[in-house]
């Protein structure tokens, strides 16, 4: 680990830009166009154009890889808790570089969370008008009311606290940062002056703990398992292992979707020196823990499903575990939960490229694993009487371009975003060269 | 199972007079303090304070809070509660709404005070209705301050809002339905019937008829699927908009076509399988559907009166009374499932249609007449008047046996208490529905065969799946 991180590296991607990233935006765009077509297709034949169906004498199922995508984007989102939780509340400095890419990363999955809820809707002109006004009465009872207050507090909460800190970074880089975007640093800095620093340190504290209590406790580990969780229609769902069950998931995604993003920035921006090995390595110790965690807890529901079950249970169980795709997912979890502790004990059996593929496998499984859930769950009802039960499901090509879509939009909003602020804290160059270099002078752009 | 007892609302039980007395043995809260209020005297002072400063008879107000806390407890009962203070209210507010000891009998069965408590607690019923069937005594003090913090200088707390009161639509109607399954024959009529009223999409089975197989039970069975229509509907609980509602009045539970945003949570949380999703175009376009030329929110805006005059009669099919969307099929992208014929209900069909479904005229169309619907909460309904008639059946099993081990073959009914095998679809999970079943309930285990129609004859498909699966083809195909 090198010690001479400067301001240049934090400017670099802002500064430099390569073919490419022409490519890569281009690629992105491409696959953001091809879901766009889809939605507009959509919007305009109904949800009809998806493989979905009413469940009981309509053999399918009503929720599928809309609802899939949805939980798996908010999963990922919680990278940006986990590292901000690290860095601000237990002084984990070591994952610094890393905290405000996260961050990132959960402002751009929470959006594309939101964005599924809206696509999944068979009337979103109406969302905001029907949800307003209803909202007083339907946040007593209805589990969807609760999600969607929860996830856009997670996501104001978040982009405050990206705000707060970005102040003191865009103040002091200013004159290294890009005229176009004046206006976004103007605002961004709107009022600024020293004496708020320690002010608003105290504040973006409070705001990590206030965050830290919302999002695993409240949004993955509540509101979200509860949408299945609390309906006893659906045997495969009606357990109360959910919540835990759904945090593991959402932790292990987060951490997987943290190691894919810090590899891209740092090979393109040759940032071995800030994102180093020592954080890849953190990380998947981290993944491992988690993945542990979630399969220990997919034991509890199979333990449960296979004793001694009612009937309906049993058959939810059996679905559930003669699906080939649900035993790959928890083959990769396998294997990435022992890569992860081997490399504990035999350390040089560590690459971050096999880091990131371990992550990769993670986000597939989990993935899978939630479609599985949801499909599976519609499929086997406690009211199991009709022939057209269990129904089937394949997603058409407008649900799977979306997956694309997403993947592709979120690349797209770190592409732009990485050239408008620096997407590694100030912090960590100070941290590592002391008050002196916080100060102009040492900007002179090494490349 | 088997729920001879109060299933249908009928007054077989008397369980909360009987409760009642009951509970008499035992120390009641107040008995053991200083005041019948358990928060206790301080809180009796206040409440007598407040009942000062109206212009109505504190005594009264306060012997009627004693006596509220009471019933509450189950000492007394409603009966005598409302019948105690009829002409005292009456001298005192010069009328009394309080229902009257014959309404008890008929209007909400078995329900005690303290269970409609419970509701409201809940959010099941509303304030306006509880308050109507609490009467002025439990309102005034005893309940009013801590159940509806209304004691504001502007609400005067003794006064409950009689005009408001008699303005509320709902009479206590309860539709509902006694299926007779024994009488099913799976012709489907009640299928085509409810097709041709609501002008469903292909495979919107509004109204679905299961023929099963039961290893228990050697002949065909059936079951006849409508929306159960349950009294506390979990489909209502977790809709995000309130599009989907159990009506006050009737208490159908129904979908505002004009507010679903097509989440489907209905959908997955209803243990049914009752809702048919709009996924594209609806078969039977708008302009097809009869409609009085007034816009949705035209009719809103006009007042009960107005818009009564306007819908009564006219034939419209896509409004109920209150003007909102919530009959026939749904528009593009919004729930729909069987409704029980609003349209009927609230006269828009004329006044020979109220307190019928299309389903239950097919059904007698057919010469079948296994599906009876009404009010569930009047004994001289006809599904009550059903229910009541095949509970007469001979009682055959009144001569004991002289030697059981010989003679139990002999027996053909079991005993007189039990002839009718009467269930509610899925009772257990607490959903409360409105339809009765008379007959052999499915096991676990029954499954579904080709009935002795298959849909398909009928102008619709079984397997909705098959025809949404030609995607965006399927909006034009119809």
């Amino acid at each position: 680990m090198s010690s001479d991180v400067s301001r240049a590296d934090i400017l670099r991607p802002i500064q430099r830009t390569t073919k490419a990233y022409y490519v890569a935006l281009g690629v992105a765009s491409l696959f953001a166009g091809i879901w766009a077509i889809a939605w507009i297709y959509q919007l305009y034949h109904g949800l009809i154009v998806t493989g979905l169906s009413d469940w009981g004498t309509g053999g399918g199922v009503t929720w599928g890889m809309y609802i899939g995508l949805f939980i798996w984007w908010v999963g990922i989102a919680h990278g940006g808790i986990i590292l901000s939780a690290a860095v601000r509340l237990i002084g984990l400095t070591r994952y610094q570089p890393v905290a405000r890419l996260a961050e990132l990363l959960t402002i751009g999955a929470l959006m594309m969370a939101g964005l599924m809820i809206i696509v999944h809707l068979g009337r979103p002109d109406r969302v905001v008008w029907s949800v307003v006004l209803a909202f007083p009465r339907t946040i007593h009872t209805s589990p969807l009311i609760w999600d969607v207050t929860v996830i856009t507090m997670y996501f104001v909460l978040t982009a405050t606290y990206l705000a707060l800190t970005l102040r003191y970074d865009v103040s002091r880089l200013r004159d290294d940062l890009p005229d176009r975007f004046s206006p976004v640093y103007t605002v961004l800095t709107l009022g600024y002056s020293e004496e708020e620093d320690p002010v608003v340190q105290r504040m973006v504290w409070w705001l990590a703990l206030a965050i830290i209590i919302l999002a695993p406790l409240l949004l993955h580990g509540g509101v979200i398992p509860w949408l299945f969780q609390l309906l006893p229609s659906m045997p495969g769902w009606y357990d109360s292992v959910q919540g835990p069950q759904f945090l593991t998931i959402a932790l292990s995604s987060a951490i997987s979707g943290v190691i894919i993003l810090s590899y891209s920035f740092r090979v393109r921006y040759d940032w071995g020196h800030l994102l180093t090995d020592d954080i890849f390595r953190g990380l998947t110790m981290w993944l491992g823990l988690f993945v542990l965690l979630f399969l220990w807890l997919q034991l509890q529901q199979i333990i449960s499903g296979v004793f001694a079950p009612p009937i309906a249970v049993a058959a939810a169980t059996d679905a559930m575990l003669g699906e080939p795709l649900y035993w790959a997912a928890i083959g990769l979890a396998v294997l990435v939960l022992a890569f992860s502790f081997i490399t504990v004990v035999r350390p040089a059996w560590f690459s971050k490229e096999r880091a990131v593929l371990a992550s990769v496998a993670i986000l597939a499984a989990t993935f899978t694993e939630k479609v599985l859930f949801i499909v599976e769950g519609m499929m086997y009802p406690g009211f199991g009487l009709y022939r057209a039960v269990p129904g089937s499901y394949f997603p058409s090509v407008v649900e799977l371009s979306t997956l694309a879509g997403t993947i592709a939009m979120v690349a797209m909003f770190f592409l732009v975003v990485s050239k408008v602020i620096p997407v590694v804290e100030l912090h960590v160059v100070e941290d590592k060269h002391g008050q002196a270099r916080s100060d102009r002078g040492d900007g002179e752009v090494n490349q | 199972m088997s729920t001879e007892d109060s299933s249908c609302g009928c007054d077989t039980c008397r369980c909360s007079t009987e409760a009642g007395d009951e509970a008499s043995t035992a120390p009641l809260p107040w008995e053991s303090g200083d005041s019948f209020h358990p928060i206790g005297k301080g809180w009796e002072k206040e409440m007598r304070a407040m009942l000062d400063d109206t212009e109505y008879d504190t005594d009264l107000g306060m012997e009627m809070a004693e006596d509220a806390m009471r019933l509450v407890a189950g000492e007394i009962t409603e009966e005598e509660f409302h019948t105690e203070y009829h002409d005292a209210v009456t001298e005192e507010f010069g009328t009394d709404d309080r229902p009257l000891p014959n309404a008890f009998s008929n209007r909400d069965g078995d329900v005690s005070l303290a269970e409609h408590l419970e509701k409201l607690v809940d959010g099941d019923i509303s304030r306006r209705e509880t308050m109507k069937k609490m009467g002025l005594g439990a309102a005034a003090v005893g309940l009013g301050s801590g159940v509806f913090g209304g004691s504001g200088e502007d609400e005067d707390p003794t006064f409950v809002d009689t005009e408001a009161a008699q303005e509320d639509e709902n009479d206590g109607t309860q539709w509902g339905m006694v299926i007779d399954l024994e009488r099913c024959d799976g012709c489907l009529q009640c299928v085509i019937g409810c097709m041709e009223e609501n002008n469903t999409s292909t495979g919107a089975n509004w109204m679905y008829v299961l023929t099963y197989e039961d290893e228990r039970t050697e002949e065909e069975n059936f079951l006849v699927r409508p929306c159960q229509h349950c009294s506390n509907a979990p489909c209502a609980k977790v809709c995000p908009v309130e599009a989907r509602h159990i009506r006050e009045e009737g208490g159908m539970v129904l979908t505002d076509y004009e507010t679903c945003i097509g989440c489907r949570y209905c959908q997955v949380a209803c243990p049914y399988g009752v809702n048919y999703f709009q996924w594209g175009e609806p078969d039977t376009p708008l302009e097809d559907i009869e409609r009085v030329d007034v816009s949705t929110d035209d009719l809103q805006a006009m007042d009960a009166e107005e818009r009564r005059e306007t819908l009564e009669g006219s034939g419209d099919h896509f409004r109920d009374g209150r003007g909102r969307e919530v009959d026939s099929r749904p528009r593009k992208g919004t729930m729909g499932k069987c409704t029980f014929c609003p349209s009927r209900q609230d006269g828009n069909m004329g006044e020979d249609a109220v307190g019928t479904v299309a389903c239950m005229d097919a059904c007698d169309a057919a010469g079948m007449s296994a599906i009876h619907f009404g009010d569930m909460n009047d004994p001289e309904s006809r599904p009550n008047r059903y229910l009541e008639r095949r509970r007469e059946v001979e009682p055959r099993a009144d001569e004991k046996f002289e030697d059981p081990e010989e003679e139990w073959e002999e027996a053909v009914t079991g005993s007189p208490e039990s002839q009718l095998s009467a269930y509610k679809l899925l009772e257990e999970i607490g959903t409360e529905p409105n339809v009765v079943y008379l007959g052999n309930e499915p096991g676990p285990e029954a499954e579904q065969v080709e009935g002795p129609v298959a849909y398909e004859d009928i102008g619709t498909v079984d397997r909705r799946k098959d025809h949404l699966d030609l995607g965006a083809a399927a909006n034009e195909e119809d």
